[in-house]
């Protein structure tokens, strides 16, 4: 036996950029696996979909400054995958997060047009193009006067200096600690998460918070509102409280990545897609200038999988797919991938202010115009393993992450002559 | 020289200490620290909590002892880290500190229960059926009084084994059934044999015993590290010299320990017995898939009108090969498969036996539970025993290993 | 202005300003200590955590040897719960001239250096990680300790003896009168605010700044010759035992398992400023280099930071070295009443962590002697504050305290296990404390994450308890951000990289804050 398996595609990674170009592969009629060593950031990321922050000044327009980006940064990914495909991989996204297995549950904001801005666990305000009906209310033109709820109880979300923060930048805030009591003492935003799916504990905790409310409009919550029927929760908290109410994103684990994880990997299977959890890629098998099949890491056995198209959706210097290891050399770790914008050898690859943007921020694997890495012809490459972003100084993680596997997934389609668009 | 040296050490599960980023992933699939404060989690308990940890200082956090070995975190880690196999070999620490209690030396041992539950099956069955001596056995032993257990067969599968011969086709197949088979469920092994007498496997059944993953899960190293290379001896001399033979199991769990969790748990990573086994055994739906991938695989399967919810339990998924299950039973025509989401059922082999436990393990279950409630499947379909046992428990559901559907569906 | 009056002024927070304090306190001396920052934010802080056998000078400086020999006997019974009893050894590597162990072992029986030679297979099975081509091993009762408990155990036991204790308090000038140094001025770096000191004498304990001090008071000619070394700490134990390479004292030949890390070091680098904390990359490249000679793989594990400290070699002026590792590492006690003819200062410099006491012990005397004052030192016997029982710590206590409070404890740094009460307490017993501040005295931050979840929950707390403005609070925030970032950059690769790139989006993205209101 040679423990070789076949499919159409394979796709390396589960993050979002990953499991979007999956979804979009087998809608489109092909048989897809996706090979990852473990969950993607979803589970830690804020679960908005950011497509362009800051550029470098606090964008209003995404839309537009996707444009201007595209023209003055040619190797940026949003060049590569050109506005239009944003807006369609938008589109798509939040019809598929309808169509998910939470009901009532969607995205919504400006989008292309409009960048709202959101507060953060700090109480910056943080931009983004499209949140979780859950975050919407938060958006801070609309905010009039604003309670800031958390308890002593979640060390990972403090009220007072989320409230100070808004204040200073103008928002009526003021924090609410509540007390609550939580079985764990190292409780986080999940743990509570859990709980609120319980619509007795969400009574409980309502009747709490209610007596402590003044004459706000609007409460934010550490963004725990639930993992099973969101909305239903947010309706429910609502009505008791009756305010406004919205989630504030903070420190991993994130409950609203996590409901995007569930939506975006349900997608997958209805789709009829294939995800391996657990299998990390070690090498490629080569044959000229293609990769013939990728071989994991499996109990006791390597595993190989053949396919005509491989798409390396593995993350960039955060998921450890490109390293830079102790003797200062960068490279791609699964198929050995040139890279592009790493510092030359000599060249300082950080710099001493921690607020600088440092020189290797940009480092991605290298590719051309389709998305193709260079010397292999039939890798296409999304996500944050693409060179010419500084994503989270940018506020463009998200927005990359799905356009660029929404356009990966379109040129297998062209290029293997059966498009993915058909079904779509 | 070095080199394999130092990637052996980077890449053991202390060496993996250093891939971790605090990210949280593993808390978020934890199914034991979700339902209980007892578990701290397995970040803390792992890579966290083992930097504390200095050999040869006594073991100070007894909580370790709460995580069930279920292998989640270490399969949604993104970065490697090889977090369940921390947490074993901590609670092996914990024991040799603190002693194994006499419940743990015994439901540890499934050869040594079966051989004295299997010629007094149905004595044994009653009693174990009885309310009073299960109350008995909670006060006596810390096994829980409503924990799931399985009946013993009364018969042994190695016997009906070694009453037939294979036909010889020149493709053999080593077959290693595992206690659960043996005792329990024997006509489970004959399914499996017959299946793969049908795809043209000459089967061999050699003379073996128990993997040593009780032993092992519930930090019996020694006793384990023993057992498991005992096992390892049998199946190597059963292949003969001939390289295209495989060994193949349906006991999921079984088969991950020869697989993979002696050589990283147990520190038997040189063994050069060992290794070879490991990389010849397969699960038996990883085998049939890849056969199927070949075009090698029959498939005059009849029809069989049923809705069947199938579970992957935790240690299959530690194989990291997805659910080969799932693709197998979607090739019987009329059958409705639905994937249960759910990671685990609670069981995690003796974890949920334990009266300490117990409410544990059903609490954790209870997602799994729901869905399969919910599902309309009329049976569960599962690899595991331990697993299957736990889930009729939760559901009152039958519930069955995968071959059964293709075994019936061949009509064989 | 406020101004304070004392019989002993001393200058410098390090261990050995602490040590004389203490030591000053238990004789009866009216006591009060300054130091420009936080206590042992300078060499003492920066150090490589290892409480010498002797054995690493034995071949070399016998002198000092023997000093190490004696002091670690008495440091492991007064300062028993500051050190942890690793134990040393020291192994023949292929780069070590083979000759050298039996000089070692000759050096040893000549200073007192308990040592014993270990089969190679021992050494292997207690050290697993260690290069399996050593080609001899000997014990020594070498330990690690942690400075930070040691000097605010000091502080604490000189507090408790009636000393006031002044940290952020930075002397300014040293006040004469003719040829009597009568004080000092000192100010607040945080608030500009200065108090004047009058002392009966003044201890100038500033280490490697002591130089500076001394031209202060218009003393010339104390050399103090900064030698800069880097130490790089990496994530976990790779060994228990303190390593050391069995060959003349050089660079990168120590490894020292203290607390949760190990910590390889060190360079050696002339400097002319001691507040030079440079690491170049060759200084990284060798480390790493050396490590790998101990540890096979060490370049492979995670390296979680970088610092420098700067020795205080005390130049006798007679000879320029150029290899700071060339001067003796002997102390010096200044008495400049007999070397300058200048009344009421003493300077101490040079020497080791290790021989800190012994230092303060001969200053103290030196203080004495001008105060006409005979009074025995006590610092040999009498325990420091929390040293009582005589226990060592050991590496799984936190771990140990946190599972007895396992549903009660909320934990807000985890990798260094730092409670929300212990920094509750912090932040109230130091208000104007930065978060650095607070690391110093919990370890908090210090672990693989490098503050990437706790400091936005320090600064939450921190915000709701102490009332500070929210500007403040970022401030607290970023400059600790920063803080970290200093130690981080030049080491930033592979495991500590992908750490660092989280922190970058929990930091940018999550909490944003790059755009927090100014
Ligand atoms: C804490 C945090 C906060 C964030 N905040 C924001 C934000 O505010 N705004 C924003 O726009 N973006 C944010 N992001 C970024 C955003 O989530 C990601 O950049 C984006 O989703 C890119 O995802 P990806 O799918 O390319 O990669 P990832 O999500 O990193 O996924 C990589 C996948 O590849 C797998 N993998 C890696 N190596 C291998 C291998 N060898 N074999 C098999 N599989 C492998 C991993 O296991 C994983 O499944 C944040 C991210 C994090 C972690
Ligand atoms: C890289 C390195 C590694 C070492 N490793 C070891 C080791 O493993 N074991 C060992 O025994 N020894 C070691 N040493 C030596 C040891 O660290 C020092 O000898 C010892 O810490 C010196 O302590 P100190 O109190 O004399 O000086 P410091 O700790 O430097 O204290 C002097 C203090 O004076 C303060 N100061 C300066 N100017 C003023 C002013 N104007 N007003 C007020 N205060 C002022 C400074 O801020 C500083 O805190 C090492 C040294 C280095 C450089």
């Amino acid at each position: 036996m040679n423990r070789e398996l076949h499919y159409d595609a394979v796709v390396i990674g589960a993050g979002v950029a990953g499991l979007v170009a999956a979804t979009r592969l087998a809608q489109g009629g092909a048989r897809v696996c996706v090979l990852a060593r473990g969950v993607g950031s979803t589970h830690l990321a804020p679960g908005t979909v950011d497509v362009l922050g800051y550029a470098p000044d606090a964008v209003r327009e995404p839309g537009p400054a996707l444009e201007q980006l595209a023209a003055s940064q040619p190797g940026h990914p949003y060049a590569l995958v050109g506005a239009g495909v944003v807006a369609d991989a938008l589109d798509w996204f939040v019809a598929t997060v309808q169509a998910g297995p939470l009901p009532g549950y969607g995205y919504v904001g400006g989008g292309l047009e409009l960048g709202g801005r959101y507060p953060s666990a700090l109480g910056a305000l943080r931009p983004s193009a499209l949140v979780p009906v859950t975050m919407a209310a938060g958006e801070a033109q609309q905010l009039g006067r604003l309670c800031i709820v958390g308890t002593p109880a979640l060390r990972d979300f403090h009220p007072s200096l989320c409230a100070a923060n808004l204040a200073a930048a103008g928002i009526d805030a003021r924090a609410v600690p509540v007390e609550l009591e939580l079985d764990r003492a190292d409780a986080n935003t999940l743990g509570v998460a859990r709980r609120f799916d319980d619509p007795g504990w969400r009574a409980r905790f309502c009747a709490r918070l209610a007596p402590l409310l003044g004459g706000e409009d609007h409460v934010g919550l550490p963004a725990m509102l639930g993992l099973r029927d969101p909305f239903g929760a947010l309706a429910d908290v609502e009505q008791r409280l009756g305010r406004r109410v919205f989630e504030i994103p903070t420190l991993p684990p994130s409950v609203p990545g996590m409901r995007l994880y569930e939506i975006l990997s349900s997608a997958l299977r209805a789709a009829g897609g294939r995800l391996v959890l657990g299998a990390e890629v070690v090498s490629g098998r080569w044959s000229g200038g293609r990769v013939e099949a990728v071989v994991t890491r499996a109990a006791g056995h390597d595993r190989v999988y053949a396919a005509p198209w491989f798409v390396l959706a593995s993350g960039g210097f955060a998921s450890g797919a490109i390293e830079l290891d102790s003797h200062w050399t960068a490279r791609e770790r699964i198929l050995g991938l040139p890279l592009r914008g790493v510092p030359p050898a000599g060249e300082p690859r950080f710099v001493p202010e921690y607020a600088s943007e440092q020189p290797l921020a940009r480092a991605g694997v290298a590719v051309g115009g389709d998305l193709r890495a260079e010397g292999a012809d039939n890798v296409l490459v999304c996500g944050a393993a693409l060179p010419g972003a500084a994503p989270w100084r940018e506020h463009s993680g998200e927005g990359i992450a799905l356009a660029s596997a929404f356009r990966v997934a379109q040129v297998v389609g062209e290029l293997a002559g059966s498009p993915a668009e058909a079904t779509a | 020289m070095t080199d394999l040296l130092e990637l052996a050490e980077h890449e053991s599960p202390r060496g993996s200490l250093d891939h971790c980023v605090k990210c949280t992933i593993c808390e978020t699939a934890c199914p034991v620290s979700n339902v209980t404060p007892l578990f701290p989690g397995p970040k803390y308990a792992g890579p966290q909590a083992e930097r504390y940890r200095v050999g040869g200082e006594p073991s100070v956090d007894a909580s370790v002892d709460y995580c069930s070995g279920c292998g989640i975190c270490t399969q949604v880690c993104p970065q490697g880290v090889k977090i369940a196999e921390l947490n074993a070999r901590a609670r092996d620490a914990l024991k040799r500190d603190r002693g194994v209690p006499v419940r743990d030396r015994i439901i540890t041992r499934p050869t040594a229960l079966g051989r004295l539950g299997t010629p007094a099956a149905g004595l044994a069955n009653f009693a174990l059926g009885l309310r009073p001596a299960r109350i008995a056995a909670e006060k006596l032993l810390g096994v829980h009084r409503d924990a799931p257990m399985p009946r013993f067969a009364g018969r042994r599968f190695s016997r009906w084994a070694r009453g037939r011969t294979s036909p010889a086709t020149g493709r053999r197949a080593v077959y290693f059934h595992g206690c659960g088979t043996e005792y329990y469920e024997p006509e489970t092994g004959e399914q499996v044999v017959a299946v793969l007498e049908h795809n043209g496997f000459e089967v061999v059944v050699p003379s073996q015993d128990c993997c040593g993953l009780p032993l092992q899960s519930s930090g019996l190293f020694d006793d384990a590290r023993r057992t498991v290379l005992r096992l390892a001896r049998a199946l190597d001399g059963a292949l003969g010299g001939d390289p295209d033979t495989v060994i193949v199991g349906n006991a999921t769990s079984c088969t991950l320990m020869l697989k993979r969790e002696a050589r990283e748990i147990l520190g038997l990573e040189d063994d050069p017995v060992l290794k070879r086994v490991s990389e010849r055994v397969y699960d038996i739906c990883e085998l049939l898939l890849e056969l199927h991938d070949r075009g090698e695989l029959r498939t005059d399967f009849q029809p069989v009108h049923e809705t069947v919810a199938y579970h992957a339990p935790c240690q299959q998924q530690g194989h990291f090969i997805g659910k080969p299950a799932l693709e197998l039973l979607a090739l019987v025509p009329g059958l409705e498969v639905r994937e249960l989401t759910a990671r685990c059922c609670g069981i995690a082999g003796t974890y949920g036996l334990k009266a300490e436990k117990y409410e544990i393990a059903m609490a954790v279950g209870r997602e799994l539970f729901g869905q399969i409630e919910g599902s309309g499947a009329g049976s569960v379909a599962c690899d595991s025993e331990t697993c299957r046992w736990q889930i009729t428990h939760g559901t009152g559901r039958p519930s069955a290993h995968p071959i059964e559907y293709l075994h019936r569906a061949y009509g064989l | 202005m406020v101004t304070l009056s004392t019989d002993v002024l001393v200058i410098g927070g390090g261990a050995t300003g602490a040590g004389v304090a203490w030591d000053a306190a238990l004789r009866g001396l009216d006591v009060v200590l300054v130091e420009r920052r936080d206590l042992a934010e300078g060499t003492s802080g920066r150090f490589h955590g290892l409480l010498h056998s002797g054995g690493r000078y034995a071949v070399k400086d016998p002198h000092a040897a023997r000093e190490c020999v004696a002091e670690n006997r008495i440091l492991r019974r007064v300062a028993a719960d500051c050190i942890e009893d690793t134990g040393g050894m020291f192994v023949a590597t292929p780069w070590d001239e083979a000759a050298f162990a039996d000089r070692f072992v000759q050096g040893c029986a000549d200073v007192g250096v308990d040592c014993e030679e270990i089969a190679v297979r021992e050494a292997l099975s207690d050290e697993p990680r260690l290069n399996p081509r050593i080609s001899r091993a000997f014990r020594v009762p070498d330990a690690s300790i942690d400075v930070w408990k040691t000097v605010w155990a000091l502080a604490r036991g000189a507090r408790q003896h009636g000393a006031r204790v002044l940290p952020y308090h930075e002397v300014v000038s040293v006040n004469r009168d003719g040829d009597a140094v009568t004080g000092a001025r000192v100010r607040d770096p945080r608030s500009g605010e200065e108090i004047e000191i009058e002392a009966r004498v003044t201890v100038n304990a500033t280490g490697a700044w002591a130089g500076r001090i001394a031209a202060l008071a218009g003393i010339e000619g104390v050399n103090v010759l900064p030698g800069r070394g880097i130490m790089i700490a990496m994530n976990h134990r790779l060994v228990n035992t303190v390593v050391n390479r069995c060959q003349m004292p050089t660079d990168g030949d120590v490894i020292v398992p203290i607390r949760t890390v190990s910590v390889i070091g060190t360079t050696d680098r002339l400097t002319d400023d001691p507040d030079d904390h440079t690491v170049l990359e060759e200084e990284v490249e060798q480390m790493l280099d050396d490590g790998e000679k101990l540890v096979p793989g060490f370049r492979r594990a995670r390296a979680l930071r970088v610092w420098t400290g700067v020795r205080p070699l005390f130049e006798d002026a007679k000879q320029a070295p150029s290899d700071t590792r060339d001067v003796t590492r002997a102390h010096a006690v200044l008495d400049h009443k007999a070397r300058d003819g200048v009344r009421g200062l003493v300077t101490i410099t040079g020497g080791k962590l290790t021989t800190f006491r012994l230092m303060a012990q001969e200053t103290v005397d030196a203080v004495c002697a001008q105060l006409g004052l005979q009074r025995a030192c006590r610092t040999s016997v009498e325990p420091l504050p929390g040293s009582e029982t005589g226990r060592h710590y050991h590496l799984g206590e936190r771990l140990a305290r946190k599972e007895a409070a396992l549903a009660g404890e909320q934990m807000v740094c985890e990798c260094e296990l730092v409670s929300r009460a212990k920094l509750e307490q912090a932040i109230d017993r130091f208000p104007a404390a930065s978060i650095d501040d607070i690391r110093r005295r919990l370890r908090l931050g210090m672990g693989p994450c490098q503050g990437g979840f706790c400091i936005y929950r320090t600064t939450g707390i921190m915000h709701a308890r102490d009332g500070l403005a929210a500007e403040q609070a970022n401030g607290v925030l970023l400059d600790f951000l920063q803080e970290r970032w200093k130690g981080s950059w030049p080491i930033l690769y592979g495991d500590q990289l992908r750490q660092a790139r989280l922190d970058d989006w929990i930091f940018q993205g999550v909490l944003d804050v790059e755009h927090l209101p100014r």
